[in-house]
């Protein structure tokens, strides 16, 4: 696998080359190697030892019912942070650097909404979708048409729509209004980046360049890179939803279910603690009963562009100082746009 | 870290494949997610025997550029050993009577138009609670006739005169579960909070809150293989 690595190299390699570092100087006398493994070793032998440990505190009705949320949501994710990774790696080892600018539309008025309405062709769920729009940022699409694919993806695909059709027995309507508000929001919030101009927080992005040398090679070297960083992420989400759904009790749901405007932000607030999956989120609303149609709208708009897991998804990817900016204007706008939608069609 | 970030990955792919073969993933996600964990599995299982065995083949310079380059960013991937580490050891259980009145409860009457009527047999007709619930809520349960039906689910909770049954619809994951829960009246004694059980009987109309069931009998049975509807 790694033979093509000093020598022959394919044709494709005109643009890379940054770090084309060979492997001449084998087993020096520094072995990070071994540490790490060592280290992986030790963690799982720990995990062994702790085991009754482990074993007693899942006897907890509350702790049990946390690690089963918390294990489902990354056991979950898995599949699609797979097929996210394996997309953005292919991208990467495949599509010569340069290309995609040069195919891509350039003017942001246009660029931007047709990014958006691409999102429909990823079927899947949110933790696909932010490594693809990382390696898109990093082959230099424009980073407001990349973030509108990356939000409208996990919310106007056609599983995700067949689902909500699902959840909402006799209601098209509802669907509709998904479609159209999450298509407005993911659009406005591509505008307003282009506009404002904050590309240098994507630096990060940006700055990655793909490995050089054979595609299986670099594909396989990519996907392991990704997976690691995505799914330690995906962990960091997948806790923090697992806590919030394992303390906050029903009552407060019911009490604030009432309130008019208020159970508007209850819901979006909920989508973002809850950080459930864009293609379960539809019945989750449904059987939140106590809430008006709108809310329910808000809930299924704020979701899969804005929760936990993702923003920390976000952060990993694209760097803090841009999901702290990122994530309160997606939230803006997606609730924004779901009341404006929720109130013409609902 | 390549080699012990592919030795992470391997993990991963195991932990995949083996909550697969061993049927454990129905506990968490619902059954059709079987093959897709399957690929990711294996996928995630190559991606990482592949770097670990290129790592240890050999210890390249490469690696430590790497390491400059993307900072503490990849430090992250070593979360994944938590999950890994509870799934290899304690499988966390199937979800019990803790969510019951936690989350929100699956909404009966969504969906649900004039149902056929049961046609009662010899024996009686097994159904999932949400059918229960519907058919009870369908014209004050007029579908279910003298028919005699079988449920399955768990104990949530004592209630006067019987206990709570339960069961947790699931859409994609255990975190989004929701509940259908149908009260048990008339059985002869009151199983253990979050024991399985099946219960045969009749439905019994004038429930207040939940659809009621009266039981004629109760069978504790072991937890089983797809514990969501």
């Amino acid at each position: 696998m790694s033979g093509g690595r000093n020598g022959y190299m394919p044709g494709r390699m005109v643009v890379k080359g940054v770090n084309e570092a060979t492997s001449v100087g084998a087993a020096s006398d520094r072995r990070p190697v071994d540490l790490g493994v060592v280290a992986v070793a030790a963690v799982v032998v720990a995990a062994a030892v702790l085991r009754p440990v482990l074993e007693r505190l899942l006897d907890r009705p509350a702790v049990a019912h946390w690690a089963t949320v918390f294990v489902a949501i990354a056991v979950q994710a898995m599949p699609f942070l797979v097929l996210g990774v394996t997309i953005s790696a292919a991208v990467a080892a495949l599509v010569p650097a340069g290309f995609l600018p040069r195919v891509l539309p350039r003017r942001p008025a246009l660029a931007v909404p047709v990014a958006a309405a691409a999102g429909a062709a990823l079927p899947g769920c949110e933790c696909g979708s932010v490594p693809i729009a990382g390696r898109l940022v990093a082959h230099g699409a424009l980073p407001g048409a990349a973030l509108a694919f990356l939000l409208s993806a996990p919310a106007i695909n056609p599983v995700v729509l067949t689902a909500t059709a699902v959840a909402f027995p006799g209601r098209p309507e509802v669907v509709v209004a998904r479609l159209l508000a999450s298509l407005l929001a993911a659009t406005v919030v591509g505008l307003v980046w282009v506009r404002t101009g904050r590309d240098d927080l994507l630096a990060r992005a940006r700055r990655r360049r793909d490995d050089g040398g054979p595609p299986l090679a670099v594909l396989v070297a990519t996907a392991q890179r990704d997976l690691l960083q995505a799914g330690g992420l995906l962990i960091v989400g997948a806790a923090t939803a697992a806590t919030l759904q394992t303390v906050v009790p029903r009552s407060v749901l019911d009490a604030v279910a009432g309130a008019g405007p208020l159970a508007f932000v209850a819901m979006a607030g909920l989508a973002v603690v809850l950080a459930i999956c864009s293609e379960a989120d539809a019945f989750v609303a449904a059987s939140l009963t106590q809430f008006s149609l709108s809310a329910k709208l808000a809930f299924m708009v704020v979701g899969p562009m804005v929760d936990v897991k993702l923003v920390a998804l976000q952060a990993g990817t694209f760097g803090r100082g841009f999901a702290l900016r990122f994530a309160p204007l997606t939230l803006a706008v997606a609730m924004a746009s779901s009341a404006v939608i929720g109130w013409w069609l609902l | 870290m390549t080699p012990a970030g592919g030795l992470i990955s391997l993990l991963v792919g195991t932990v995949l494949l083996r909550l697969v073969l061993t049927g454990t993933y129905g506990r968490y996600v619902r059954p059709g997610m079987g093959p897709w964990l399957a690929v990711a599995g294996v996928a995630v299982l190559v991606v990482g025997l592949v770097t670990l065995l290129q790592a240890l083949r050999h210890a390249n310079p490469e690696d430590a550029h790497d390491h400059h380059r993307h900072g503490g960013g990849d430090r992250v991937g070593w979360l994944l050993l938590a999950p890994i580490a509870a799934l290899l050891l304690v499988a966390p259980p199937t979800l019990g009577s803790y969510g019951v009145d936690r989350g929100a409860r699956v909404d009966i009457r969504a969906g649900t138009g004039v149902l056929d009527p049961l046609v009662a047999g010899a024996e009686p007709i097994p159904m999932t609670l949400l059918e229960f619930g519907q058919r009870a809520f369908d014209r004050d349960g007029a579908s279910f006739g003298a028919a005699a039906v079988r449920l399955t689910g768990f104990v949530a909770g004592a209630e006067a005169g019987g206990f709570r049954l339960a069961r947790y619809q699931i859409a994609c994951c255990a975190a989004d579960a929701a509940p259908v829960v149908v009260r048990v009246v008339g059985g002869r004694r009151v199983p253990a909070r979050d024991r399985w059980v099946t219960v045969t009987g009749e439905f019994r109309p004038g429930g207040s809150e939940l659809p009621e069931l009266a039981a004629t009998n109760v069978v504790e049975i072991p937890a089983p293989d797809d514990p969501y509807e």
